[in-house]
């Protein structure tokens, strides 16, 4: 051996241990997390554009305001605001020193065109910004909302995904590239890959120093890279996690929490939850365009079994369209709809439709068949099969339509269905408004009610109140009234369960916030 | 020909062998328990009784209860009648068009045959999996969907085959003996040409059947094909997925159905295959 190459063996050791280590670190700081199935496939990180949008979004931009674990609203890119006492204008002074992840800074102008952008575009978000009538700069960290009418809900707004403050030139150059192949906001982390229905890869923004109010952790995060996998199998996502494929779960169905808990090295986490799941009903359908036939099916849902025996008894039961959380949640006992079958029975009978000899009811020779629709996800498949065994024992017979995840909000546009069974996330009254404003037939007003009334209190509802408690009081005799007219049933209200390895991940306890967003990973720390 | 080309006796000359004694006796077993399931069960395969859900096996279930607490076995002999009824009767509209269209294009050639060939190579080029997935979106999930998707599925390998023998066969000694003694193309076609050609068939709709078992499951599997409560192997496999951990009989047993019963088929089917002695008759003429 010569003394040259013994040399170059040594140095050659000596890097490769020195990139071994460097490796080691670099792994230290990084994450790999599974995002719940129903933010697999989200085509775009286009805030403004899209009507999906999942975790990472929340990470790549900021937001005006932020919110407390309490729904209060805190501080974020806005510091501080003051609403004109007539509910006519707002005015938010903005944090200094905030630059965009291409370098733009983030001031009032930039405020100003980002609501213009989003005012002259055409789509299901706009009326997010619809009660702004202009916006005026007051000087460089200073702007004013003129409103055309009081928005007291501008607050929640400005705290959701879908109003994740964009990089106004940026977005107006890329157009529809925009939130695909590149994208720029002002968050704790940068884009750096994305492929649809794969991966998304995200890089710590280490210029990040203006994180919200509600996280402990003002400056750049911890982690130094983030990687989002799309998962649309639970079982497969276990499996990931517990072979350490993947560091965290997003979302846990039921059926894998004992498993998760039963590793030494998993957890799970567990928050309120932001999802009803429904069935709702076609008004427009015969025999559901009679009000006796749908408070018959909507009472025949016994929401504890399906807590009981499909979700295993975790989370609660639904019994009005909102989430508890929500005070517009807080409607008159009697609005409420919970399963009595005696009252179920009653209805069917006093709409002429009597006990057929082989249990399906019949009317003038037509027995009481009608279609349920659903989609291929194992859990709605086995929640919709007992469903239709519950509807079965007041004796309406359920025919079971499963369709494709993917293809069924265009089943819904052609307005053919009867039942279904399906859920939402939303965590502001005004997703009643959403599923049952009159414009919106098929799809997301898949239960096609158009009633005259209705559309009265809607208004009131979303256009006519001067402050919150008036918004809070119009929203619950809104929602009262449509829960009357039985245009759907209420089932249950899941929890939030977050799987992950306390072996790698510390998260941060308790979590100031209201979901797993932005606070959290800001503050989320891998372990060394 | 000799009695070698009739089909019926080689099917009981295929249980004379071991290996296609066994896997008939299964093949049997399954048809049995998919026919007689109302009699063989007592339960009933639609009735929830959600306080017995995810039962282990035990002398009143012997294969324990699903996520509903219904009874497995029941479910799956009810499942057998489903996914082998909708695969025998797919595979036997598939084998009567694809021989009619085969036969036709086959015989009469020129640009009838050249359109049939086009078509049904194209159809050849696609995995059958997608053909039955666009079908059934295009007709809409449920049992007639899947039969329609899995008899145009396989009509290409049919049409394919029967045109082949018929190819073949058309030089035949025999067939000129026939046309010269004045037979018209019915009686060549239905008479002399078919018979000859359906040994093979038969066996390749044999096999076919096992693969449509699969492709039938595989629609289950996604929710295409027959709606709950009607129970499938395919959507009994689908429930089963997500409870892999907390009840694993849900996905294996309908799992080892499928697989035991497809491995069955093509073991007769092998065995159907050296009764017939078709690989020595496929030899081309000396």
């Amino acid at each position: 051996m010569t003394k040259m190459f013994r040399k170059t063996l040594l140095a050659a050791s000596v890097s490769l241990a020195a990139l071994l280590a460097a490796q080691g670190a670099a792994r230290a700081q990084e994450a790999t997390i599974v995002f719940p199935t129903n933010e697999v496939g989200a085509t775009t990180y286009n805030p403004i554009k899209a009507t999906m949008l999942n975790t990472a979004t929340a990470l790549i931009f900021d937001r005006m305001v932020s919110q407390g674990a309490d729904l209060s609203y805190q501080p974020w890119l806005a510091e501080s605001w003051e609403e004109a006492p007539d509910g006519m204008a707002w005015v938010f002074h903005l944090k200094p020193g905030v630059t965009f992840h291409n370098g733009e800074p983030f001031n009032a102008a930039t405020v100003k065109a980002w609501i213009e952008l989003f005012k002259a575009t055409e789509g299901d978000n706009t009326y997010m910004v619809e009660a702004i009538a202009s916006v005026e700069v007051v000087d460089d960290a200073t702007v004013k909302f003129v409103m055309s009418r009081p928005e007291p809900n501008l607050l929640y707004n400005l705290s959701s995904t879908f109003m994740s403050v964009v990089e106004p030139k940026s977005y107006a150059a890329l157009g529809d590239d925009y939130g695909v192949t590149e994208v720029y906001g002002t968050g704790p982390f940068k884009l750096e890959s994305f492929a649809i229905g794969q991966e998304t890869v995200l890089v710590r923004n280490d210029a990040y120093a203006w994180g919200p109010a509600v996280a402990a952790n003002k400056g750049a995060p911890k982690v130094a890279k983030l990687t989002f996998r799309e998962i649309a199998e639970d079982s497969t996502a276990f499996l990931e996690l517990k072979t350490g494929g993947v560091d965290m779960l997003l979302s846990v169905p039921s059926d894998l929490l004992g498993e998760i808990t039963a590793e030494a090295n998993l957890a799970v986490l567990t928050l309120p939850g932001q999802d009803v799941w429904y069935m709702p009903i076609n008004v427009t359908k015969a025999p559901f365009d009679d009000i006796l036939v749908r408070e018959a099916a909507a009472k025949a849902i016994n929401q504890d079994e399906i807590l009981a025996s499909v979700f295993g008894g975790v989370g609660s039961v639904a019994d009005t369209f909102l989430i508890s959380a929500l005070p517009e949640s807080q409607v008159s006992d009697s609005a409420k709809i919970k399963y009595d079958p005696a009252r179920a029975a009653a209805a069917l009978d006093e709409a002429g439709w009597a006990m057929g000899p082989d249990g399906v009811r019949v009317k003038d020779g037509q027995p009481l068949k009608v279609t349920l629709w659903t989609q291929g996800d194992s859990i709605f498949r086995r929640l919709t099969e007992v469903v239709q065994a519950q509807l079965k024992a007041v004796g309406i017979e359920a025919e079971i339509t499963t369709f494709d995840s993917s293809m069924i909000r265009d089943q819904y546009k052609t307005g053919e269905q009867q039942l279904a069974v399906r859920s939402y996330n939303w965590d502001n009254a005004d997703i009643v408004d959403w599923f049952f404003g009159g414009d919106r037939l098929g799809y997301p007003n898949v239960s096609m009610f158009n009633d005259p009334k209705a559309e009265e209190l809607r208004t009131a509802a979303m256009a006519g109140a001067k402050n919150m408690s008036e918004r809070v009081a119009n929203f619950t005799a809104y929602h009262e009234y449509v829960l009357t007219q039985f245009p759907m049933a209420p089932i249950y209200q899941p929890v939030t369960s977050i799987g992950y390895n306390t072996e790698r991940l510390v998260l941060p306890s308790p979590l100031n916030a209201p979901s797993f967003g932005s606070v959290a990973f800001i503050d989320m720390e891998v372990k060394e | 020909m000799t009695a070698a080309a009739r089909p019926a006796p080689a099917v009981l000359r295929a249980f004379r062998r071991p290996v296609g004694a066994l896997a008939g006796a299964w093949l049997l077993l399954v048809i049995a328990a998919a026919i007689f399931a109302p009699l063989l069960s007592p339960y009933e395969y639609d009735i929830q009784t959600l306080k017995e859900a995810y039962q282990p096996p035990s002398a009143a279930h012997w294969l324990g209860t699903d996520e509903f607490g219904r009874d497995l076995l029941t479910r799956l002999m009810y499942g057998a009648r489903t996914s082998l009824s909708v695969s025998a009767i797919a595979i036997l509209i598939s084998v009567l068009c694809g021989m009619t269209l085969g036969a036709a294009a086959g015989y009469f050639g020129g640009r009838f045959d050249r359109l049939v060939t086009v078509v049904v190579d194209l159809t050849w080029s696609f995995p059958e999996i997608l053909i039955a997935l666009i079908l059934v979106a295009i007709i809409g999930p449920g049992t007639t969907g899947v039969l329609v998707a899995i008899s145009v599925a396989y009509l290409a390998q049919f049409t394919r085959l029967t045109r082949a023998q018929i190819m073949t066969l058309k030089g035949e000694t025999f067939i000129e003996a026939a046309r010269s003694l004045g037979a018209g193309s019915g009686h060549i076609l239905f008479r002399h040409l078919l018979p000859n050609a359906l040994a093979p068939v038969l066996v390749s709709a044999m096999l076919a059947t096992g693969d449509a078992i699969i492709l039938e499951a595989t629609l289950g599997f996604f929710g295409l094909g027959a709606q709950p409560p009607t129970p499938s192997w395919g959507s009994m496999m689908s429930a089963g997925s997500a409870l892999l951990f907390k009840s694993p009989g849900i996905i294996l047993f309908p799992g080892l159905a499928v697989a035991i019963t497809v491995i069955a088929i093509n073991l007769f089917g092998d065995a159907l295959i050296a009764a017939l002695d078709i690989r020595s008759r496929m030899r081309p003429p000396q």
